[in-house]
């Protein structure tokens, strides 16, 4: 597949980046937000404002027969490659791990195959409209092609579907398929051991108890 | 848990209770023990300690607890009456259904009311557009029961400097202060404000066979592995079962009260696991499912007698409605805090509490140190990211990554009006699981009630400030779309044209029913309604007990 600069790509994939050309501009290299992360209200406190993606009331276990030699319950490869792709932008590998190393995809995947599979015929008919405009994949882009992209559509709700699957799938459990080795605990400082702990937790109390916190 | 009682079908035990949760598990105790037979009727799963697991995932974005959400409960929601309600993505009345209820996941933050809750219609006047009115018992009537959840249920705390008079010390000590705590107590000290520990619904040191809280972190939402919560899971339901007189019957959906020609309660209508229809004969009913369940059990007990719902002449059967409104203050220190270990809240302010003319508005609430969403990884990347950062990409990782350990937040707690336009109906057209009609929440803050939320959000911004905070932000605030406060909707009140229970928490229409709940409430108090709703119930179960010693239930 060929690897499309930044200029191609706006040209390409017409429809959908056009409208945003101007926002992609303004927004790569940048660090402004997001509106709708603006505006998300905190008012409700004990009440969570969540993101919640709709979940089957049942969790049906994963039915549809592994390919054979896939990795995967329930995504082809493409389609894998380039949702891989996405979460690897939204929690990208710098000097510390992202998306890629914590197995994200994994978790997609199962979640596609069971909680959420609601939500995968949806998102697989996304990524091949976007590739589709491409004439090419996703996947296949480098990195700051990627995030114009994404960036063009970010308000939009498979994006926000692809961001709030990456975040579940980097931190919750490895059980659900991500979170290798807990390296998204380990990044964010969180002792996935899960107490119990001993006082002194932290700096600011450790002058209050005495004692030395174990640091992050 | 040797040989469990179990009562059959047709035979009338003395009590059936609906609902196992804060109250309801206090009364199935209190009923059974005083040689009741008592059956106790939960539509949710017995789940024990060993149940409970750490799985952010499960419970607070699948609902494991509260009975999976909306695409079960079919819960619908809208601000304003004229409008049709729409089922949101997040159920707008949230509670664990289990036994045990709500107080299984709750976070324990447990605040005694003061004598100025019950009578602050008196002291400050009306509030036209709404319904504020005094309680007809004082603080005085239900301090020995303050004092009885206290030692039963287990609470741990210090007296703050003007909190209403106790009969008996707290029986343990706070949880030791954590690094919000100490953070909010430095800028409190700056700003001449007082801080004072936080009383909790957790065991600090062991206590009536349970053990003491290991700091796991897992309290808001979750469930408690070691019964170191004070659930009435953990403190109560064993007592009730030991009694030898209380049925547990948990996957028992009621749907209908039944009464008999002289308009009193004789059976209780229910859909078993297998969803079969069955029916408990009863000498007396004690409707204790919440202040959303509540209300639509009596809307749907409707029958020729009582068209418009049972125990419902007032018309006052899901009125009133009142979450507590909220505001967060979010802020970031140099050093790591790890408040993710622990409880949640080890310190809280209290000089807001009660209400100020000078403020211009009615109201008052308190304020409290804690991780809120930095509790957990899930929640802090949605939730607890400032606004001047990117939502995805490297941006948002490193700060997602610097800030979990250092952040903090103080919570705004405070009172909600009650009001005609906020109440719980049954949804024309939406149903749950089991075939009921959904709960409908109609609800909008009253305006005053979003000022106090701003002002206190106004005070953490500056304790934050005070306190050395690097980053500090807030969202604005917006009317809710929804709670976990569930008070109310069936008043406590002498005058039956206007309330659905007397002081005795008996029903005003109906004498063999009696109701215990978030729903008794007439004001809401600030903000952490549960140990006025546990106190209510060790009351009610006295006056019940009195009342069929005296023959006359
Ligand atoms: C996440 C969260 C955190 C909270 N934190 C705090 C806090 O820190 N401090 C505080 O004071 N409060 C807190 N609360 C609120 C607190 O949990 C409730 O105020 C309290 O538990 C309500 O008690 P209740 O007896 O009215 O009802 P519940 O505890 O809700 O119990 C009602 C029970 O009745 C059952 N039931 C309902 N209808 C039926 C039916 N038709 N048939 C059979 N069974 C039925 C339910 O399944 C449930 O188990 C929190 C709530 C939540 C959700």
């Amino acid at each position: 597949m060929n690897e499309a600069p930044a200029q191609l790509l706006l040209q390409s994939c017409a429809s959908f980046l056009r409208i945003n050309i101007k926002k992609v501009v303004i927004m790569v290299g940048t660090t402004q937000h997001s509106r709708r992360q603006f505006l998300r209200s905190v008012s409700v406190v004990a009440g969570v404002e969540l993101l919640q993606i709709a979940a089957p009331a049942i969790a049906v276990a994963a039915t549809a027969a592994r390919k054979s030699g896939s990795a995967f319950q329930v995504l082809d490869e493409d389609d894998a490659a380039d949702f891989a792709a996405i979460a690897a932008r939204i929690i990208p590998t710098t000097d510390t791990p992202g998306a890629t190393e914590a197995g994200v995809i994994h978790f997609i995947d199962q979640a596609f195959a069971g909680a959420m599979q609601g939500s995968r015929a949806f998102a697989v008919a996304e990524i091949a409209e976007a590739n589709q405009k491409l004439d090419g994949r996703f996947a296949d882009l480098d990195a700051m092609a990627q995030d114009e992209l994404l960036h063009g559509i970010e308000d939009g709700e498979f994006f926000g579907l692809l961001r709030v699957m990456t975040i579940f799938g980097f931190f919750a459990m490895s059980k659900y398929g991500g979170n290798k080795d807990m390296v998204a605990w380990k990044l964010i400082g969180f002792d996935g051991h899960h107490g119990p702990w001993q006082y002194p937790f932290g700096y600011y109390d450790a002058e209050v108890h005495g004692g030395d916190y174990n640091g992050e | 848990m040797a040989n469990k009682k179990t009562y059959p079908l047709d035979h009338a035990v003395d009590f059936v209770i609906v609902g196992s949760g804060s109250a309801g598990g206090i009364l199935a105790k209190e009923l059974s023990t005083a040689g009741f037979d008592v059956v106790v009727l939960e539509q949710g799963p017995y789940r024990r300690a060993s149940d409970f697991k750490h799985d952010e995932l499960s419970v607070v974005f699948r609902d494991e607890l509260q009975g999976g959400g909306v695409a079960n409960s079919g819960q619908t929601f809208r601000d304003d009456e004229a409008k049709v309600a729409i089922k949101p993505r997040r159920q707008p009345a949230r509670y664990a259904q289990n036994v045990g209820g709500a107080s299984v996941h709750f976070t324990a933050n447990f605040w005694r009311f003061r004598e100025i809750d019950f009578k602050e219609r008196s002291a400050l006047g009306a509030i036209s557009g709404t319904n504020f009115a005094d309680w007809p018992i004082t603080y005085d009537e239900l301090e020995p029961y303050y004092t009885k959840v206290d030692w039963e249920i287990g609470v741990s705390g210090a007296p703050g400097p003007n909190d209403a008079p106790r009969s008996k010390p707290f029986p343990m000590p706070p949880m030791p202060v954590k690094s919000s705590g100490v953070l909010m107590e430095r800028g409190a000290k700056k700003l001449g404000l007082t801080t004072q520990p936080e009383p909790l619904a957790i065991l600090s040191k062991p206590h009536n066979g349970r053990p003491a809280c290991i700091s796991c972190g897992y309290c808001m939402f979750f469930g408690c592995e070691v019964n170191a919560k004070s659930s009435t899971l953990a403190a109560m339901i064993p007592l009730a079962e030991a009694s030898g007189h209380c049925e547990i019957r948990p996957d028992s959906a009621v749907f209908k009260i039944e009464t008999d020609k002289r308009g009193r309660a004789r059976e209780v209508l229910y859909l078993d696991k297998d969803g079969k229809e069955r029916a408990q004969k009863t000498r007396a009913v004690v409707l204790a499912a919440n202040g959303a369940e509540t209300p639509r059990l009596l809307l749907m007990s409707a029958s020729a007698q009582h068209p418009d719902g049972l125990a419902n002449s007032s018309g006052f059967v899901g009125r009133n409605l009142m979450f507590n409104a909220h505001s967060a203050a979010q802020g970031v220190f140099p050093e790591p805090l790890n408040d993710y270990k622990g409880v949640q809240v080890t310190r809280i302010i209290h000089d807001f509490y009660e209400s100020d003319e000078k403020r211009g508005f009615y109201g008052g609430g308190g304020l409290d140190a804690r991780p809120l969403w930095s509790a957990t990884p899930i929640l802090h990347a949605l939730e607890g990211m400032p606004p001047d950062v990117p939502s995805w990409g490297a941006a948002f990782k490193d700060e997602m990554a610097h800030n979990f350990t250092r952040q903090m937040c103080i919570v705004g707690s405070t009172t909600s009006l009650a009001m005609d336009r906020n109440n719980i109906t049954l949804d024309p057209s939406s149903v749950d699981k089991w075939g009921r009609p959904a709960i409908r929440v109609t609800y909008r803050d009253h305006p005053d009630d979003l000022k106090m939320a701003g002002f206190l959000q106004d005070q953490a911004m500056n304790i934050f400030d005070a306190a050395g905070a690097t980053k500090t932000w807030r969202y604005p605030l917006q009317p809710t779309n929804g709670g976990e406060h569930l008070l109310g909707t069936c008043r406590m009140g002498d005058d039956p044209a206007s309330s659905v229970i007397d002081r005795d928490h008996r029903s005003h229409d109906v004498p063999n029913l009696f109701i215990c709940d978030g729903s008794s409430f007439v004001t809401s108090g600030r903000g952490q309604p549960t140990m006025t709703i546990m106190a209510l119930a060790f009351r009610a179960a006295d006056r019940i007990k009195a009342a069929a010693a005296a023959n006359n239930i």
